[in-house]
């Protein structure tokens, strides 16, 4: 008895550290957050007061809320594919023996280790108008100056390279761990058999990878609306919210503007849109994924 | 039915950088016979069987199969079958979908393809597993449904990297008749590679003993334990293996010859030339090993276990001349006759060993 009560309190003794850092900054703030959609936002004297549904209606009607999201759909949209089918065509390269496979490695994987910040900074020079590096390239051609950031064209496809530029190489890192647990006497099998590159890949490899596609694409779907960074740095949400995203946007109503109630709506909505994709991903995923 | 090729290798070379794995493998492989080759881990076994199904290539030498050379031909183009140690199962897919891989690629037409998966999977008793996966079989059904593989391929050669070795060994004596009855049945040529000797013995109808990138000794199961023509093949085969001594036991002053017993063609024999002390007795049951110290030597000799002799009892040794092998000390090669100085040895016994010696020695 005095035994069994001892395990439990050292038990509670060793939860209790990562459990108070995640209650105060995790758990707290997100039940804080829903509560806060539903009052207003305190400004000076005036206190938050609960005005129930008010912010979700204002959320309807506003037409950068809706502009965000569509353009965080298409961000969504480009990036997820692009950044697998990259990470994954790279780890197939970098996994076969070749000569400088290591270098090669470490090369595909400089992005995902520099600070997004530095990245943007890069990539703003490459787009800058008329002397950055694209520019300077499509001058080899007799092409015209194009300003990437500055066009609403053109301004969120710029933002969607950078994204998949810095994604896959992390991405490539889990596909080349899947793909060396994979032994060779499969490929070799296949090869007696008389299997193409392309068949063993759509019949074996592809289905033995689909774990990790499953991991890296619910990932890829969190950094979609998380991955804001280089915004920031980029084009600040602009021209016009072309290339603003939802969690862009929600930092400039909450600390621009300061309407906290209404960013504490928006970030509900967009937790509910992650955690419905990421329940859909594990149903759409469920069937097709061979675990060992 | 298939009928099976032949296979040969003509020095056939393979190094990886520094490391050389194969040093020249001179090798006839007979149509429709059980080949297995066989050697100590590290002796280049498998890389042989590899370069022979193409999934590695020849530094140097040629490979044929049915007389046609192949050296640079792709696996799928040499009209082989191949079962991996690990079975290499593809694991996302049922064992119906396993075995009809090949078949898909070929794209062959359903209705065929259907009826070869039922007759393959009623010939290996595997028809009631056909929709599950590999990893729930267990390790004998999985070694079938790699046998199945094989089998459906229709080809006319299967080479087997030690396919048993992942069994346990009563499963592994019935797979090994199995596999056996099989090769009879198809008519396949098989070539089968294994470290172990008693699957060699039991199931080759030749053996290829390698050791050390070279071979060793091709022979039947037969000769190779009654005709070693190595000092390593003598070492390697029978368990235990072949006791050896210094040819000055038997009182013969030739440094340079090594000389081979079986521990059980050692007789104790009270009137037998050799004296020797019993330093160790190991009891295995219905046998029982003892070491016999002769001089600074050792022989081992197999006697019934219910034997009442004990350490450190003098007794005498004999030896028929027929069970005696002699070896070069310094190449390892067979003797094929014994020298003039043993002559005396031999005339000693009741017995004179048959050949060039019978004749010069009195009985």
């Amino acid at each position: 008895m005095e035994t069994a009560r001892r395990q439990w309190i050292y038990a509670w003794l060793m939860l209790s550290p990562a459990m108070v850092l995640l209650i105060t900054f995790t758990h707290y703030p997100a039940v804080q957050t829903i509560v806060n959609s539903f009052y207003s936002t305190p400004r000076g004297r005036r206190k938050a007061v609960w005005i129930g549904l008010d912010n979700y209606q204002t959320l309807l009607l506003d037409d950068v809320f809706w502009k965000v999201l569509a353009n965080n759909f298409w961000y969504a949209v480009w990036t997820i594919p692009l950044s697998i089918i990259l990470s994954l065509a790279m780890a197939l390269w970098v996994n076969d023996k070749l000569r400088g496979r290591g270098f090669l490695r470490m090369a595909y994987f400089t992005p995902t280790v520099l600070p997004l910040i530095a990245v943007a900074n890069i990539w703003l020079f490459f787009y800058t108008p008329g002397f950055g590096l694209i520019d300077q390239i499509r001058g080899l051609f007799g092409l015209p100056e194009q300003n990437w950031m500055g066009s609403p064209d053109t301004a969120l496809y710029s933002m969607i390279a950078v994204a998949v530029w810095k994604e896959a190489g992390f991405f490539m890192i889990f596909y080349l761990a899947a793909l060396q647990t994979i032994p060779p006497s499969l490929r070799e099998a296949a090869d007696i058999e008389g299997a193409s590159r392309w068949y063993y890949f759509r019949r074996v490899l592809f289905p033995l990878l689909m774990p990790t596609t499953l991991f890296v694409s619910i990932n890829a779907v969190i950094n979609s609306f998380r991955l804001v960074d280089h915004i920031f740095v980029m084009t600040e949400g602009g021209p016009n919210n072309a290339s603003s995203l939802l969690l862009f946007y929600i930092y400039e109503v909450a600390f621009d503007y300061w309407d906290t109630a209404y960013a504490a709506t928006l970030t509900v909505v967009m937790i509910a849109v992650l955690i419905l994709l990421a329940i859909g991903q594990f149903f759409l995923f469920d069937r097709r994924v061979h675990y060992k | 039915m298939t009928t099976g090729k032949s296979i040969h290798l003509r020095s056939v070379h393979k190094a990886w950088g520094e490391a050389v794995s194969l040093r020249g493998i001179d090798l006839e492989i007979p149509a429709n016979k059980f080949t297995t080759i066989l050697g100590p881990s590290g002796c280049g076994k498998s890389t042989t069987l590899r370069i022979i199904a193409g999934l590695e290539e020849a530094t140097s030498g040629t490979v044929e199969i049915g007389g046609a050379d192949v050296t640079t031909r792709p696996a799928s183009g040499r009209d082989i079958a191949m079962v991996f140690q690990s079975y290499a199962l593809f694991p996302h897919l049922s064992v119906a979908e396993n075995i009809v891989f090949g078949l898909r690629v070929r794209r062959m037409g359903r209705a065929e393809r259907d009826a070869k998966l039922k007759q393959t999977a009623e010939m290996l008793g595997l028809s009631h597993l056909l929709d599950r996966k590999p990893s729930q079989l267990s390790g004998g059904q999985q070694q079938r449904v790699a046998l199945g593989r094989a089998i459906v391929a229709d080809k006319s050669i299967f080479l087997m990297d030690e396919p048993l070795s992942n069994l346990d060994a009563k499963l592994r004596t019935e797979m090994r008749e199995e596999i056996r009855d099989l090769q009879k049945r198809l008519g396949v040529t098989m070539v089968y590679v294994t470290h172990d000797q008693v699957e060699a013995v039991t199931m080759a109808d030749q053996i290829v003993l390698m050791n050390e990138g070279r071979i060793e000794q091709i022979a039947t199961p037969r000769e190779i334990y009654s005709r070693p023509e190595t000092l390593f093949t003598a070492k390697f085969i029978g368990t235990p293996p072949m006791g050896t001594c210094r040819a000055g036991v038997l009182g013969v002053a030739r440094d340079d010859i090594t000389l081979g017993v079986r521990p059980e063609a050692l007789m104790i024999d009270p009137t037998g030339p050799i004296n020797a002390t019993i330093s160790h007795i190991e009891y295995l049951g219905a046998d029982a090993m003892i070491d016999c110290r002769i001089g600074d030597q050792v022989l081992p000799c197999r006697v019934p276990g219910r034997t009442e002799l004990a350490i450190g009892a003098r007794i005498s040794l004999s030896v028929a001349p027929d069970d005696l092998h002699a070896f070069d000390t310094a190449s390892g090669r067979r003797l094929d006759e014994f020298p003039p100085e043993f002559a005396a040895f031999f005339s000693s016994q009741t017995t004179a060993p048959k050949g060039p010696i019978a004749s010069s020695t009195e009985r």
